[in-house]
């Protein structure tokens, strides 16, 4: 099946091409201008900007936490066919189904589950499993286990952390590792009630600083694409900024990825104790090259919050609105669910603005990314709002306009005059997850790539034309048509290719039948058990 | 072997499964009771939004229960490898369902190893019918009026608060708390009723001001748990889900099958059971399509199919109590009798003007 999408306005940063002409697509791939041929199927593009899919690199979109919040609220999503957009979550896209239809209808064609439990591996791949048209990829959580905080008190060789990082990521079906709040669910357990980047896991002696450190060097060592991606200690809480810094300079020239920066940008001056540190942040960020970030932007309405930071949500308890939770102690991390509602308060505000003042002031669109931390911050479907926020200084001043004034003068956003390009969106949208996650076959529109492709209508209304894509291709396959889907298709989940080395297997094998009183099979699963023709997609580690 | 039938008469798979789904296009209100593994659940739940069905567990009150303690409220959970890891006192709460015992042996016959040298693991059961765990010595905390008046009285008790009748050994328990390091509370929704459940969470939440605790969820039926996750990621929400108006509604009053079936809402009964013997009779006016292992029709059933049982007669993932997630489960045997997942698949495809399933 050969497609042109004709006469778009190109925009693909990675192989510098930026202006109108065709796109060709061959079955799955992106090929060259082919010679004497008449295309199956041609889409007229005229008017719109054509892009690679996009990738979200931090979005919870499936596994256990996940499909506990939506155990929890069962009255915010009574339904999911369409519903007036002042429902509470009503556009959350609640269901498998759903994420993968509205993902899709914006452009998106890859979301990373950055939160999975090794343990319950097997529920997660289920659920992506289950979401239509897009590929899906997972990290996988360590540094709050038993065999990795027993392994690092006792002092074990750097290979052997490696091997037991190697066979969790293996195992798992995972892309790469994520550590979260490094030892403060252990401590929680001890009934540590807050902890620091340097404070110690009772029982194992070790601090989070070292749980860090220990599997940047393991994941840097065993070649993951993917840095070590970090969730900071202290998320949240005003004095923050210091933890982000401390962590930031803890990488040591070496890649590390700290997930929603603008949680952890919330200083402590002014009337309230609570300001903007997006400033000092932002400039930490621009001067160490090392350090990649996404945001976690905060939009205003109902959401819940879902982190296997399973000691935050604890503390966020009380912040409950409606007022109920679930907190689960794990075998490691475990997690916290939390519905919240952002209002444009004073808080609120400067929340929604730190996140923008970050975006704005970071200036290498390759090491910021553009996440709300789903359903974290917002649910990803306000991402066309941001969007218009980012590209647009007047949609920002209108924005402004209706959010806290005393909240907004503790930040430089209404000074910011920067508008993202298209060619920016590109880059930190598609180009730049791509190449943070090791996908060298998207995130451009090179011959040879996978034919993941986004067509936008241009127009006035920034927001509305990244809400419906005017074509999207999947594969090669024209699976969205004017903002609404045309065809289902099932994507995969991408891991990555590792090998666990067999002595590592058998000592996991041994340590699961000591301590839990188990084989090591009821840990594992076959491919088989996902039911679905090739469930996976394998990913290459550096080498 | 005969694996179909139309009432007493065996059919070739495919005749039954097509009657199936005459029957179905015909019902003005199917209700479909599920005890099957996941795929069975996705397969399930795909046929009945075709078919406008609801579904429910098979003899789900106690699930639904369950469900309605996240639904309502929320909690403190915990998962069962952490509980043998770290609990140093286990606190049993009502009586349990024989298919965890096996579980609260092995608690019974391991100590922590999470909670530094010389750990022990006590035990307390709460009400008069919880069951003393193997051979472990454990304290009975009980007071009149049912389970429910003793947790009440226990929390009482425990935040300091007068009480016209505590419970018995409330001393021990106290000094027993005060010394552990982490205390687990298990609990089931077949003999512990909503109030109970709520009593019993809002007494770990109590604790949790101070001290770490934490509540086992031991299901009532592993399959109606894992159901349960199933139709909450392919819907939105746990079972008692109905699809009669083109989109999926939770309604755990309306859509009881029991209730149903009993009030004559509804005209068609769809079984998904392990056992033949678990299908119960058809009432009047009701077409009862029964997917079970079986040998021969089950006795008033319009159409039956014989499937294998998940993890015995074909691989299967299932929910798995002992591990608190999902878990794969090789079939002991390469059973002849198709997944449940494949007829209610089957028995889709024959649906007139089926919509393209999601799922």
């Amino acid at each position: 099946m050969l497609t042109r999408v004709a006469g778009g306005e190109i925009v693909d940063p990675v192989n510098g091409r930026l202006g109108t002409g065709d796109l060709w697509v061959e079955d799955e791939t992106i090929v060259p201008p082919p010679t004497g041929r008449k295309p199956d199927l041609t889409l007229d593009a005229k008017g719109c900007v054509v892009m690679a899919g996009a990738i979200d690199i931090h979005s919870h979109i499936g596994g256990g936490n996940v499909n506990t919040a939506r155990l929890l609220l069962p009255e915010h999503h009574k339904a999911h066919a369409p519903r007036p957009g002042a429902t509470p979550l009503a556009q959350l896209g609640w269901t498998t189904f759903e994420t993968g239809r509205l993902y899709a209808q914006m452009g998106f064609t890859t979301v990373v589950e950055p939160a999975m439990s090794p343990g319950a591996a097997l529920h997660t791949h289920l659920e992506l499993a289950d979401i239509p048209i897009i590929d899906k990829a997972t990290l996988a959580i360590l540094g709050n286990d038993d065999f990795l905080l027993s392994m690092i008190r006792d002092n074990a060789s750097a290979a052997m952390i490696e091997d037991y990082v190697s066979w969790t990521v293996a195992s798992s079906r995972a892309l790469g590792v994520k550590v979260i709040n490094a030892g403060a669910a252990a401590a929680f357990k001890e009934n540590v009630r807050s902890f620091s980047f340097d404070d110690e896991v009772p029982f194992y002696g070790t601090s989070s600083r070292k749980i860090v450190k220990t599997l940047q060097k393991a994941v840097t060592g065993l070649g993951v694409p993917h840095p070590l991606h970090v969730h900071c200690n202290n998320l949240g809480i005003p004095g923050a900024p210091d933890t982000a810094a401390e962590t930031m300079a803890a990488a040591e020239g070496l890649p590390l990825h700290l997930a929603h920066l603008q949680f952890y940008s919330y200083g402590s001056e002014g009337k309230r104790g609570f300001s903007s540190a997006a400033t000092r942040l932002a400039e930490l960020v621009n001067t160490t090259p090392e350090i990649t970030i996404d945001i976690g932007q905060v939009m205003f309405g109902q959401t819940v919050t879902i982190s296997s930071d399973v000691l935050r949500q604890f503390t966020a308890r009380g912040s409950a609105n409606p007022r109920k939770s679930v907190i689960i102690d794990g075998d490691a991390n475990g997690g916290g669910i939390v519905p919240f509602r952002y209002s444009n308060d004073f808080f609120g505000s400067l929340q929604w603005a730190i996140g923008l003042e970050l975006f704005l002031l970071i200036e290498d669109p390759w090491r910021v990314f553009f996440t709300t931390d789903h359903p974290n911050g917002a649910p990803f479907t306000t991402y066309p709002e941001i969007f218009g926020l980012l590209m647009s200084r007047d949609a920002r001043a209108k924005a402004m306009e209706a959010v806290s004034g005393r909240a907004l003068k503790l930040t430089t956003l209404p000074a910011l005059t920067r508008e993202y390009t298209f060619e920016d969106i590109a880059v930190m949208t598609r180009a730049a997850p791509a190449k943070l996650l090791g996908l060298k076959d998207r995130g451009h529109l090179g011959p040879g790539a996978l034919a993941d492709v986004a067509v936008y209508r241009k127009g006035g209304d920034i927001a509305q034309m990244f809400r419906s894509a005017a074509f999207v291709l999947k594969n090669g396959e024209l699976v969205v048509e004017d903002g609404a889907v045309k065809k289902m298709r099932w994507g995969r989940a991408l891991r990555l290719k590792t090998t666990p080395d067999k002595a590592m297997v058998k000592r996991m094998e041994a340590y699961h039948q000591q301590r839990y009183g188990l084989s090591l099979d009821w840990f594992d699963f076959p491919d088989s058990a996902i039911q679905r023709e090739q469930p996976f997609g394998e990913v290459s580690c550096r080498a | 072997m005969a694996v179909a039938w139309i009432g007493d008469r065996s059919v070739p798979v495919d005749d039954a499964a097509r009657k199936a789904a005459e029957l179905l296009a015909a019902s003005l209100c199917p209700v479909f009771s599920l005890d099957t593994d996941v795929h069975g659940t996705r397969a399930a739940l795909a046929l009945a939004r075709s078919a406008g069905a609801v579904c429910d567990q098979f003899d789900g009150a106690a699930t639904a229960r369950e469900a309605a303690q996240y639904t309502d409220r929320g909690g403190l959970f915990i998962a069962p490898g952490e509980v043998r890891r770290r609990a140093d006192l286990v606190v049993i709460v009502g009586a349990l369902p024989a298919h965890h015992d096996e579980l609260i042996a092995e608690f019974a016959s391991t100590v922590p190893d999470l909670t530094g040298k010389d750990a022990e693991r006590r035990f307390f059961l709460v009400g008069d019918d919880a069951k003393t765990p193997g051979k472990a010595k454990a304290v009975r905390l009980a007071c009149e009026g049912g389970l429910e008046a003793a947790l009440g009285a226990l929390r009482a008790q425990c935040a300091g608060r007068q009480v016209t009748h505590g419970v018995s050994h409330f001393d021990a328990f106290a000094e027993a708390l005060a010394a552990s390091r982490f205390p687990v509370f298990t609990f089931c929704g077949v003999f512990a009723g909503a109030l109970a459940l709520e009593m019993l969470q809002g007494l770990v939440g109590d604790l949790n001001r101070k001290q770490r605790a934490s509540a086992l969820h031991l299901p009532a039926s592993p399959n109606g748990w894992g159901s349960t996750l199933v139709s909450t990621w392919t819907t939105g929400f746990p079972l008692r889900t109905g699809f009669a108006r083109g989109h999926a509604e939770f309604d755990p009053w309306r859509f009881d099958e029991a209730r149903m079936l009993a009030e004559g809402e509804a005209d068609l009964h769809l079984v998904v059971a392990e056992d033949a013997r678990q299908v119960p009779a058809a009432p009047k006016g009701v077409h009862m399509i029964a997917l079970a292992k079986t040998a021969k029709p089950v006795a008033g059933a319009a159409v039956t199919i014989a499937i294998g049982v998940p993890g015995e007669d074909h691989d299967a993932v299932v929910y798995s109590s002992r591990l608190g997630t999902l878990a794969a489960m090789t079939a002991k045997a390469s059973g002849e009798l198709p997944p449940a997942a494949g007829i209610l698949r089957r028995i889709g495809e024959n649906l007139p003007e089926r919509e393209s399933l999601p799922c």
